[in-house]
């Protein structure tokens, strides 16, 4: 992980040891603080004998994650949050490109008030939506259903089709939700990247003879990567991290996420298998420890959207 | 009708660029932020007689939301709970991790790594991690830890459910706090320091007076961001105690969801969700305006 820490100011005024001993006391005490709960969960999941307390396997064992890996629904639960989360996050990746770009070349008069409205759209808070976004989903999806149903006779091929494309228990109304909550971030870390590349690159290209599309695809995309980079990780974690939408629009066993498929397995108050949730648990953190360890050197310049402060 | 000059015509291109962007968040968010306000003035429901027809009702809903005590408690936990985990735990703990990090200590980088570690994890894993912490009886692991020092085994969900998700959220957003602050920190110029210690202040005069002086736009900054999004959390809560026991935890968030979908008074829940857009709006507003955003 990279560290953002430039060397201390006050390194030519050390107050001795003592401050030293305190900062290492501080800094050990926040440490603990921060990995106290991780240890039962990482314990937990190599343990046969797991279950909601913290303590020491006798011994060790790969069969929560082979269980995991095998069972059908864990699989299908990773299949259906890698689905989901990545359509979105490739969703938001190209409208926010797309959007950012204009976003910073336009000089038109409305530039300023939408940036500005984009701020405000952020900062919406997502339970405020649910009650409104849950009636306009039910008639997106009444109107796909009649679109699907009227598209084929074929029940198998129907059933395919309503899972993939329903706005409620479907996959394109969580894709599309999340693309749209993760749009006003992106767009802004977008913006601020082009901002960044002269249009003299632009210009020059085009007097080389290039044209528009291979503008975009030789000098702007690739000068833009670091700018991509940051704009699909945050997606990625705020929208695999997220449990209120699946909650809201998911209901069939067969298209829950991750969130949902261990919250309910949790709610199984007399039969819960800790082995299997806390290998579960291991494997849904992952991947957003990852992304995160990359998306850690872009945060100072990304978080207040592109806003200097 | 195509524009003609390269110019209009390039203009036209980027209108076209941002279409795509502007209609989903204009279906997903800007449409039903507004439609929440006409939803909020009709009874409608998620089942029985108005789930079919709902009627216009004026402002009854808002009428009962100000009676109501529920409502009220609501709001009270919310603001205790930005406070507690935002302005207080996250903001003093990460504060002091950014100062500390910026001594001659070694292994920063392993120091940083675990600080962030609990920003990175998902909502759910979070309500799963902190359910075994607090477990009741002896060997729940915050029990064990409280035990060295004589203390009772607690029933912590139950006994103090507010402090609980106060705690857990400031775990969470020590990282955020942390990062942003840092940012803040190495904003400061050097010859500050070295022209104060010339003149021999104390390291405490000199956090007084000028680190703290300098480093407001930052905290600023900070408070902004952090009220802001604490007010929007809904998975960490509700995966710990779904607002209970006894609406102790229901923050504003939560509340919506149990009126709307528990107690199926979709209309109702969007005149609370009406208030919540309401304070946030307001709060964006304000910060725009203070901050005068760069663009």
């Amino acid at each position: 992980m990279v560290s953002l820490v430039r060397e201390a100011p006050m390194d030519t005024c050390v107050s001795g040891q003592q401050a030293q001993r305190r900062a290492y006391v501080t800094l050990v005490l926040i440490s603990l603080f921060c990995l106290a709960p991780f240890f039962w969960v990482l314990l937990a999941a190599f343990d046969p004998k797991a279950s909601q307390f913290l303590r020491l396997p006798d011994s060790l064992t790969l069969a929560h994650f082979h269980n995991l890996l095998t069972n059908e629904s864990g699989v299908r639960w990773i299949m259906n949050s890698v689905v989901i989360i990545g359509s979105a996050t490739v969703l938001t990746l190209i409208f926010a490109g797309l959007g950012g770009y204009a976003l910073s070349r336009t000089q038109a008069w409305w530039k300023r008030p939408l940036l500005y409205a984009i701020i405000l759209v952020r900062i919406v808070p997502p339970p405020a939506l649910i009650v409104p976004v849950y009636k306009v989903m039910l008639t997106l999806n009444g109107w796909m259903h009649g679109f699907i149903t009227g598209l084929t006779d074929d029940a198998a091929l129907q059933t395919t089709l309503l899972r993939m494309f329903s706005f409620v228990d479907g996959y394109l109304g969580l894709i599309l939700i999340y693309t749209a909550l993760q749009l006003p971030l992106a767009i802004w870390i977008m913006k601020t990247f082009f901002d960044a590349i002269p249009k003299d690159y632009e210009e020059a290209a085009a007097l080389d003879g290039a044209s528009q599309w291979q503008t975009l695809r030789y000098v702007l995309i690739p000068l833009a990567l670091p700018g991509f980079a940051a704009a699909g990780l945050f997606a990625f974690i705020n929208a695999w991290g997220d449990f209120l939408m699946p909650l809201m629009f998911t209901s069939s066993p067969e298209l829950q996420t991750l969130p949902l498929g261990m919250f309910r397995a949790f709610l199984r108050v007399d039969a819960i298998d800790y082995g299997f949730l806390t290998a579960l648990a291991v494997i849904y953190t992952l991947p957003a420890v990852i992304a995160f360890a990359f998306a850690r050197r872009f945060l100072t310049q990304t978080f207040s959207g592109g806003v200097k402060g | 009708m195509k524009p003609k000059t390269f110019e209009a015509r390039r203009q036209f291109g980027y209108r076209l660029m941002m279409t795509p962007a502007l209609v989903l968040m204009a279906a997903f968010i800007v449409f039903p932020a507004l439609y929440a306000f006409s939803l909020s003035l009709t009874d409608d429901a998620l089942l029985g007689f108005a789930a079919q027809e709902s009627s216009f009702v004026g402002l009854r809903n808002f009428e009962r939301l100000f009676t109501d005590p529920l409502f009220w408690n609501s709001l009270k936990v919310t603001l205790i709970f930005v406070i507690g985990s935002a302005v207080i735990g996250q903001f003093v703990l990460g504060f002091l991790s950014a100062l500390t990090l910026q001594q001659p200590v070694k292994y920063k980088a392993i120091f940083n790594a675990i600080i962030c570690l609990p920003n990175a994890v998902p909502e759910m894993v979070v309500g799963f991690l902190w359910i075994s912490m607090f477990a009741s009886g002896e060997y729940g692991t915050l029990n064990r830890l409280v035990a060295w020092f004589g203390v009772e085994p607690q029933q912590w969900l139950y006994t103090f459910p507010l402090l609980s998700i106060i705690i857990v959220n400031t775990w969470r957003g020590i990282a955020f706090a942390m990062i942003l602050l840092t940012s803040g920190l190495s904003s400061i110029p050097k010859d500050l320091y070295e022209a104060a210690r010339v003149d021999g202040a104390t390291d405490r005069q000199i956090f007084w007076r000028i680190t703290l002086p300098m480093m407001m736009p930052t905290i600023f900054l900070y408070m902004f961001i952090s009220t802001v999004t604490t007010f929007a959390i809904f998975g960490l809560v509700y995966t710990l105690s779904r607002g209970g026991p006894a609406n102790s935890t229901e923050i504003l968030g939560i509340y919506i969801y149990n009126q709307s979908f528990t107690a199926f008074q979709l209309g109702y829940g969007a005149a609370v969700a009406v208030v919540s857009l309401v304070v946030s709006m307001l709060l964006g507003i304000l910060y725009v305006r203070a901050l005068k955003v760069e663009v």
